[in-house]
């Protein structure tokens, strides 16, 4: 066989997996997609609605466009590194993963489908949650900078998953990095506040936080303000995307966890 | 000139061992596999099943056939050893993949998909077109009785339907080399005589078959040739006349009971 034909059985194969993941995800949309666009509506309806009257402005911006590309950023991570770690972690435990790991598919290929469908989810919660309040906001001041901010984020975080997926040993495993890694690093990311006005050591905390240079490039993305050089947050995310894909996929490639 | 011969004739071999591994479905050399809690479960394990041939490989539990089969299809890491399908790497070659369908020992279905679509998006994984996968789920529906149950998902599906699935599933993309780990495992009399005819069909159309079994009247029954395995390596290997004539007896189980003798 020439390699250009295995190349187009590779790919079709991709996109099969990449199309199953997907499927998975709109099958399951009461669980995959309706919570965290609840969660991030009550978030901005809290936040940007109850205490938004208090607080009025921050930097200069009204409080609900100020957390609106937070809150984008929180509904992409979340979802990405839920959906890649449970839906491999399900075909590992449940031994349906044989079907994958035994086809012609480059290990690649395999964490771009996994990583493909836990985008699809992120991005469905975060283009709900951004429907639902684009007329409390005034549109997106750098449309590259905040689809950027949010595709980055979802690659990190879907390739995070995959490895959480491979690793976890129980369903625990998964509960346990979701609860005390994502959800921490996400609400100390200077989603509701603004980094600078704060004091130390909060301000040093926010400040060491990497999803905070990611959630500061979507608030420039939507609005235009940033306190971290936008560009270079941007760079050294896409760097830390490469690296935990690259991870990911070694860790398929060696079978690690996943073949005895 | 004599050092140019020599190369010659080193090229030579070389092709022609080439040529020799394509004409094998299955060929493994010098397999080892030891899992992390310490079990051997292959220990420089050789074997070759000739292409073509429906061949069967008999042993005690953990003798090391699911392993050696896993090894093949690239579900289990093997440390050391080689393993050619059709002359390809099975490590390395992601075409030798394609030429392999698997059915494992233990069910493993997609719960999110029915039946229908477990085989298409298989037949999908190794590189057929939609229309074309879902084509042939169609036909080996239709051939595994399953054509009424096209829409159910596989918790819904009885032991031996899943099975048969399983084994569906295993042919979807036009596999040169079948490796049925104890298919019949669970499958009630008249089901088992069903699924013998079906892989006497699949045999007579040119499909080569690997088949583990604790059945040996199964084996008897189906294969033209048998290894014996224990303890992760090959006893004895042949037609089951030559078994029985080498280990004595009447009958394969008597060669297979004699081989398995510590």
């Amino acid at each position: 066989m020439i390699s250009t034909e295995l190349r187009v059985i590779q790919r079709r194969g991709t996109i099969a997996l990449a199309g199953r993941e997907t499927r998975r995800v709109l099958a399951l949309w009461t669980q995959t997609i309706l919570p965290p666009v609840v969660t991030a509506l009550l978030f901005l309806a809290v936040f940007g609605g109850a205490l938004g009257s208090r607080i009025r402005e921050v930097e200069g911006l009204e409080y609900l466009t100020f957390i609106l590309p937070g809150l984008l950023v929180m509904s992409t991570i979340g979802p990405a590194f839920a959906n890649a770690s449970t839906s491999l972690y399900q075909a590992r435990s449940e031994g349906y993963i044989e079907d994958v790991l035994t086809s012609p598919l480059r290990p690649w290929q395999v964490v771009a489908a996994y990583v493909t469908g836990s985008l699809v989810r992120a991005w469905a919660v975060a283009l709900a949650v951004g429907v639902v309040a684009t007329p409390f906001t005034s549109g997106v001041a750098h449309p590259i900078a905040a689809a950027a901010a949010l595709a980055l984020a979802g690659l990190v975080f879907a390739s995070l998953g995959v490895i959480v997926g491979i690793a976890a040993e129980t369903f625990d495993h998964h509960a346990f990095v979701a609860n005390l890694l994502v959800t921490p690093l996400a609400l100390l990311a200077g989603v509701f506040y603004s980094a600078h006005t704060l004091d130390d050591p909060w301000q040093t905390a926010t400040r060491l936080n990497p999803l905070y240079y990611l959630v500061d490039a979507a608030r420039y993305g939507f609005t235009g303000f940033h306190e971290a050089p936008v560009w270079l947050s941007l760079g050294v995310t896409a760097v830390v995307a490469a690296v935990v894909f690259g991870i990911a996929v070694a860790l398929v490639g060696r079978g690690w966890r996943l073949k005895p | 000139m004599a050092w140019r011969r020599a190369r010659f004739v080193a090229q030579d071999e070389a092709v022609t061992s080439e040529l020799d591994r394509r004409s094998i479905a299955l060929l493994v050399e010098r397999l080892e596999k030891v899992y992390a809690d310490g079990t051997r479960a292959l220990d420089e394990l050789e074997v070759r099943v000739p292409a073509g041939c429906f061949f069967g490989l008999l042993g005690p539990n953990g003798a090391g056939k699911t392993t050696l089969i896993g090894a093949a299809a690239g579900l289990v890491r093997a440390p050391s050893g080689r393993i050619f399908v059709f002359g390809h790497d099975a490590v390395s070659d992601p075409e030798a993949r394609l030429l392999i369908g698997l059915s494992p020992q233990e069910i493993h279905l997609d719960r999110f998909l029915t039946a229908r679509e477990l085989l298409v998006y298989h037949g999908r994984y190794f590189g057929m077109p939609k229309l074309e996968a879902g084509r042939r789920a169609d036909e080996l529906l239709e051939v595994f009785d399953l054509t009424a149950k096209a829409k159910t998902k596989p918790n819904r599906l009885s032991g031996g339907m899943r099975r048969r699935l399983l084994i569906a599933r295993a042919l979807v993309h036009h596999p040169r080399l079948v490796m049925l780990d104890e298919p019949t495992a669970g499958v009630d009399l008249e089901q088992r005589h069903e699924l013998w005819r079906y892989l006497r069909r699949l045999h007579t159309e040119g499909l080569t078959v690997l088949l583990t079994t604790h059945y040996i009247e199964e084996a008897e029954a189906l294969c033209e040739r048998v290894a014996l395995i224990r303890a992760g390596r090959i006893a004895a290997e042949g037609t089951p006349a030559e078994l029985v004539s080498r280990f004595g007896g009447t009958r394969l189980e008597d060669a297979y009971l004699e081989a398995m003798r510590p």
